[in-house]
């Protein structure tokens, strides 16, 4: 039988390894031909310093694992099981032959017997298992591992498992070698049921967690060889049948058989396959489980039978402690599986357990004498709230139109006293939620599940209920903070005051974020700005923080009604208290504070710049160790009309790096925004809507320069250029118009439905590379906040402006973590590619490699070998590179 | 404070303590958080760690190499958690060793130190698996808001500002060395002040490659090889710059090493820009706290968009200017996996060190540590650990010391030993209904 493979001619350089000893040896340096010899084709590899030793002779085999890796590696194992490596200095040299082994191979194939049919049935006919008994555990475990290579041998093997059934013929064995204690037969059965498993095939899996197979299949992968000297104990915990608590039996036996599916297969992911699963076997596996929970939850709520049973569980004449706590495990075990169903089947189920009588359940649990039990009760609640905030807080209202107790009431009522300080935690969460009455309609319709049309909403109710309502239950829940008026002391506030304030304040700070006008009634009827205040001063610092925090969020708000209050009480005095406090130290409360101060430097807040300065005029001038405070006098100087020119040289002797016509163009500018005041504030007054500010591209440099903190804060004025601003600053920003940087930002701004890596990808050639250093590329950030105004709304409506600002847009970004993900695991960024090169390697080769030891040697480690073989690797590319 | 004492040595054999000392250790580290500035100001001698990931005995492992804590000063540059199957014993045990001895461990945040970021990559989900509810992961990332964003290695002796007679005096000290010692003093040098000693670089590495090349138990170094053996020819280019301003207030070098766990921010041209950032948040989107901890460096001129979706990609330029302006010999920082377990680019101005080895457990990766002597900034005395230097010179540390140059020792390692950590895995969920 002829062999129609051409050859390649010329000798392709290249250095010979083998695995020795977990090492790699260099075998020296050639030059490699592919020959054919005898009508067998061979590689071949000449001594590059002695032309006629051979470093290398080998027969291609059509079954053999050749594997190119990287550019300008071949790596197989010779038939006596030796691992070897071919390293070609360049790539096209590798390509050369790579393509003579995979023609050989081909031709080889298309020879063997039975050849007349499809693709399929061939690889599908090249694979055969031979009987499941231990003697040929070996070549099972080789067959398996070397058909695993290529997707094509990968589906012949799935097929013929699958056909033969030959896992529940392999399960017999694992006693047996237990029996024989022959450790080698149970590390190679352990293989073998990775290899399996990581074929990734539905089928496969699904097999592996039935009744009869699972313990067999876990027993075997109790005995890694990767850990000799360890067994893992999974089938006692598999075998533990007391975990299974059933709160009401489940009487459909496929969905009892499926529960238990689930289990096992959850175990196989999290625990027994944890180390050794690739991304698709990952996949898959919660794939499987997403499916089984969709139709178990489903059957749960199509049962009412089930469910009456469930909730007369919580009948107060029942006196079963014990079956009431589990039925609220069991109701929060579902909430949990319901936040990864589809929106309408979330909804589906838990307007099912409402009627059943989901909040009565709630009611029990909060108010558990058990900590645990208290929390798991919020975690339901704050579920729901997840779920549909409007409308829980559509019960809620009803039930106060009602005359009803709310669960705010209770909720508010249960912060106060709580002891516990996680409990406490989650109820400041929820009531958060509960109370936050910007209620976007359109959003909700958007969202709108089945349950849109027969729920009270909360729009049935007038605005000014609605007002009432938050009003009455802000007063209620910010009373502790309205009696401190009369506390002169608060230094000896106890921890669990201290607590209760640092919340109360924290969800004072979100309401004054999250809507301008509703709260501003409770702020001033119960005075309390000026309480928060009084907490600038408790020795505690992190409560300090959570009040400074407040201030500067209504800083932020630029908002005329605050600024008045702050600057007529004593706010500021109190900061620039703590600053002085601070000042020799570097320490976080004085970076907080510094901060607050620059931003009303940088946004130049005029009422806010004169009072401070009439007012604490000399306190601020002694404030030298920062430029902060000196900027701020002369903010002040310029907006009592002194010449620029004097600011001019006062600020050059401070600050040498400025350009002077930097600080005349700011100058000149800043008129510009006198003008514009109260024009804007009365913009920021009626809208907060962040869109609307992407509009204006000339704003995105001042966005993005000054984002840090508060990047919630709806309004950023972004018209002045800064004299702080150093001046490569400037000089970019100069640059970045010139090449009318905007203009290419446009595009991207418009298409907010095209993906950011694409985008990061597509612009970044287009990023102007000057030899001015500060030339950040803008648009990714902006990119991203156009994200967040796509985000999923629920994230948006249950998280504050200040978590927005990372979760929200964290969720918008899930791409970007799982962008990002990939990235650090697999791929790096391109300077890394010496060490990416050895990386992807690693994730696709060290599986093999590490199967291939376990079955050579027992004591080998994966690990060393993986080390060694990248750092050969590497050191190649380092060969080429020095050598191209 | 037996009761810390008792937590560390339970959190050290990997068993976790009660969800109440858990609150209470974490409002402990806050109160002594809350003082440390956005940027701690650390003295050398310390040993700088890249991300641990929850893997516990790899991070054990780390502390049988690198000394034990009281002993030895650790900076930690983030990412503690996510990933590994260990993150909470492995940040209780760091946050732990944090209160008991806060003046020999610093901790800085990394991107990972975040609410968002643990949701999707396995600390929250440890936490609820392993306490039953999300609380812990509460108490945790309150703490993460609290962590400092960079840290400040100074020499021992030498302030902020150093001075000319500090140069002297570490000239001084380099002629009491040894040759080979003084070769290694001067490549670091060099890369601090390249217009004074340039002249000296070609000496400098004729002796420091065959040594590299002749540690056969660290064959990573080799791979660094054609790096090292860059910073003369580039340095050459930089350093014509450089020799226009030496005349200048420039002139002087200091040994000041910024960490940080991503890298550099284009709105950050200083290190005490760094300090008005109000740090005490979550970490946002974008802006200056979001670049420290989130940007790389690459192998492009000035700035670029990071694959990442969050950060910037940074330049040699703009390392080499910030170097420059801020007198840091060298940024360090983690964030990014590198199969040597370190990396150093832009003449050595920046390095990247990774210490969790054999990353999620199949990245075949080593790992390493870097260890600043006390001499490392013009400290002007001879330290003790330049004896050292030249014993794991010697090739004698078989265990794998790599040492590149004074004031910045690697050690290399791998992977805990098996029989050391037992199998990896996650902990199962005790009862279910469903």
């Amino acid at each position: 039988m002829a062999l129609e493979v051409q050859p390649p001619s010329d000798r392709k350089r290249v250095k010979v390894y083998e695995l020795r000893d977990n090492d790699w040896f260099d075998r020296g340096t050639g030059f490699c031909t592919g020959q054919i010899l005898d009508d067998e084709p061979r590689i071949f590899v000449e001594s590059e310093d002695e032309p006629n030793r051979v470093l290398l002779e080998t027969k291609i085999s059509k079954d053999d694992g050749y594997q190119k890796q990287q550019e300008t590696l071949i790596v197989w194992t010779e038939p006596n099981g030796t691992d070897m490596a071919l390293s070609f200095q360049e790539a096209e040299g590798c390509a050369v032959i790579w393509d003579f082994v995979n023609n050989v191979q081909q031709h080889l194939l298309s020879l063997a017997p039975g050849d007349a049919l499809s693709d399929e049935i061939e690889s599908y006919q090249s694979i055969m298992l031979p009987a499941p008994e231990l003697g040929n555990l070996p070549e099972i475990d080789h067959i398996m591992r070397t058909s695993s290579i290529t997707q094509a041998g990968r589906d012949a093997l799935s097929k013929l498992v699958i056909r033969d059934e030959y896992i529940p013929k392999l399960i017999p064995l694992v006693s047996m070698a237990e029996d024989l204690e022959s450790l080698p037969d149970l590390h190679r059965l352990c293989n073998i049921m990775k290899s399996l498993i990581l074929l990734n095939d539905n089928t496969i899996i699904e097999t592996v967690v039935t009744d009869p197979v699972i313990l067999g299949v876990v027993g075997a992968l109790e005995y890694d060889p990767e850990f000799p000297t360890h067994k893992a104990n999974h089938r006692h915990y598999l075998a533990d049948q007391t975990r299974y608590k059933e709160v009401v039996p489940i009487k459909d036996p496929l969905i009892r058989r499926k529960i238990r599916y689930t289990w096992r297969l959850q175990y196989l992911k999290d625990v027994v396959l944890a180390r050794i699963l690739d991304d698709p076997t990952f996949s898959v596996l919660n794939s499987l489980i997403f499916f089984n929970q969709v139709e178990i939850v489903n059957h749960i709520q199509s049962n009412a039978q089930f469910l009456k049973e469930l909730f007369t569980v919580f009948d107060p004449r029942n006196a079963d402690n014990k079956r009431k706590e589990d039925a609220v495990q069991f109701l929060h075990q579902c909430a949990v599986i319901a936040k990864n169903l589809q929106a309408p089947a979330r909804a589906n189920l838990f307007a099912n357990f409402i009627n059943h009588g989901l909040f009565a359940v709630i009611a029990f649990a909060i108010k558990h004498p058990k900590p645990p039990l208290r929390t798991t009760g919020i975690d339901l609640l704050v579920s729901l709230l997840d779920h549909d905030q409007i409308m829980m807080r559509g019960y809620m209202l009803k039930a106060v139109s009602e005359k009803k107790t709310p669960l705010t009431d209770t909720l508010i009522d249960l912060l106060h006293t709580e002891t516990d300080l996680g409990v406490k935690n989650q109820l400041a969460d929820a009531i958060k939620v509960l109370l936050d009455p910007q209620i976007p309609m359109p959003d909700a319709m958007a969202r709108a599940g089945p349950e849109h049309f027969n729920k009270p909403r909360s729009n049935i109710f007038s605005d000014t209920f609605v007002q009432n309502h938050f009003d009455e239950s802000a007063r209620r829940l910010f009373w502790p903070l309205k009696r401190l008026e009369n506390s002169d002391n608060l230094n000896d506030l106890t921890f669990q005051d201290v607590t209760l304030y640092s919340h109360l304040v924290d969800i004072l700070t979100f309401f004054v974020r999250q809507h301008l006008y509703r709260s501003r009634n409770v702020i001033h009827d119960e005075s309390l700005a000026p309480r928060v205040a009084q907490l600038l001063t408790v020795p505690q610092k992190h409560l300090k923080l959570t009040a400074l925090k407040f201030f500067r969020t209504l800083i932020s708000l630029q908002d005329t009604f605050y600024q008045a209050m702050m600057t007529r009480n004593n706010t500021f005095g109190l900061i620039l208290d703590i600053v002085y406090q601070s000042m020799p130290r570097d320490n976080l409360l004085n970076s907080a504070c510094l901060e607050l101060f620059e931003y009303i430097k940088r946004e130049n807040i005029k009422p806010i710049v004169l009072h401070l300065v009439e007012k604490y005029g000399e306190q601020i001038k002694n404030i030298t160790y920062v430029d902060t405070f000196q900027t701020l006098y002369l903010r002040y100087e310029q907006l009592q009309g002194y010449g620029a020119e004097e600011a001019d040289s006062t600020l050059y002797s401070q600050e040498e790096e400025l350009p002077d016509q930097r600080m005349q163009a700011n100058g000149s500018r800043w008129q510009g925004v006198k003008e514009m005041d109260a024009a804007e504030e009365e913009y920021f007054n009626t809208s907060d809507d962040e869109e609307e500010w992407q509009q204006d591209p000339q704003q995105n440099t001042a966005i993005s320069a000054h984002p840090q903190n508060g990047a919630a804060s709806p309004v950023v004025k972004p018209l002045v250029d800064y004299p702080d601003d150093d001046d490569e600053d400037d000089a970019m920003d100069t640059k970045a118009e010139d090449q009318t940087q905007p203009k290419q930002e446009s595009p991207s701004q418009d298409d907010p439905s095209r993906d950011t890596t694409m985008d990061s990808s597509e612009e970044a050639p287009s990023t102007p590379v000057s030899l001015t250093i500060q030339t950040p590329p803008e648009r990714l950030s902006e990119k991203r906040r156009r994200e967040e105004e796509d985000d999923d709304e629920l994230m948006k409506l249950t998280t504050g402006p200040k978590r927005r600002s990372s979760v929200n847009a964290g969720s918008g970004s899930a791409g970007l973590l799982r962008r990002k993900r990939s990235v650090s695991i697999g791929s790096l960024s391109s300077n890394e590619k010496g060490s990416t090169l050895g990386n992807t390697t690693t994730s696709a080769a060290p599986k093999r490699i590490a199967i291939n030891l376990g079955s050579a040697t027992v004591k080998p480690t994966d690990t060393a070998v993986d080390k060694t073989s990248n750092e050969k690797e590497n050191r190649d590319d380092n060969h080429d590179s020095q050598g191209g | 404070m037996s009761d810390l004492d008792r937590a560390i040595a339970q959190l050290r054999a990997c068993r976790l303590i009660p969800e109440s000392q858990v609150r209470e250790l974490c409002y402990k580290a806050r109160e002594l958080l809350i003082e440390e500035g956005n940027v701690v100001c650390v003295d050398a001698p310390v040993t700088i760690c890249g991300d641990i990931h929850g893997q516990f005995h790899d991070l054990m492992e780390l502390f049988r190499v690198g000394g034990d804590v009281p002993d030895t000063n650790y900076l930690f540059m983030g990412d503690f958690v996510d990933r590994g199957f260990y993150s909470l014993e492995s940040f209780l045990l760091l946050l732990c060793l944090k209160v008991r001895y806060p003046d020999r461990i610093t901790l800085i945040r990394g991107n990972h130190e975040s609410r968002q970021i643990t949701t999707v990559y396995g600390f929250y989900d440890e936490c609820i698996r392993k306490y039953g509810s999300a609380n812990v992961w509460r108490y945790c990332c309150e703490v993460f808001d609290y962590l400092a964003l960079g840290a400040l290695v100074l020499g021992a002796s030498s302030g902020l500002e150093p001075t000319g007679p500090a140069l002297e005096t570490t000239s001084s000290t380099m002629s009491l060395d040894d040759s080979e010692l003084e070769t290694e003093v001067l490549n670091s040098r060099g890369e601090v002040t390249m217009s004074s000693y340039r002249p000296k670089q070609p000496r400098t590495d004729s002796p420091l490659l065959p040594s590299l090349s002749q540690d056969k138990s660290a064959t990573s170094s080799t791979t660094q090889t054609p790096a090292s053996s860059m910073p003369p020819l580039r340095s050459g280019w930089a350093g014509t710059g450089a020799t226009g301003d030496s005349s200048g207030s420039y002139a002087t070098g200091t040994g000041a090493v910024l960490c940080v766990h991503g890298g550099l921010s284009p709105l950050i041209d200083s290190v005490d820009k760094i300090r008005l950032i109000d740090r005490k948040q979550e970490v946002p989107h974008e802006g200056a706290m979001c670049d420290l901890l989130w940007s790389d460096p690459d192998e492009i001129d000035g700035w670029g968009l990071s694959p990442r979706g969050a950060g910037f990609l940074f330049g040699g330029d703009i390392v080499k200017h910030f170097n420059y302006k801020n007198d840091l010999s060298l940024i360090a920082r983690a964030h990014q996996l590198v199969m040597e377990g370190y990396k150093e680019m832009f003449d050595g101005g920046i390095v990247t060190v990774w210490s969790a080895p054999n990353y999620c457990y199949r990245c075949g990766n080593v790992a390493s540590i870097l260890e600043l002597g006390e001499d490392a900034s013009n400290g002007g005395t001879v330290a003790r650990s330049n004896g050292e230097y030249g014993r794991s010179n010697g090739g004698a540390a078989g265990a794998a010391a790599v040492t590149r140059s004074p004031g910045r020792r690697y050690r290399v390692f791998e992977a805990a030993a098996q029989d050391t950590r037992g199998m990896p895995a996650k902990k199962p969920v005790a009862d279910y209904f469903l």
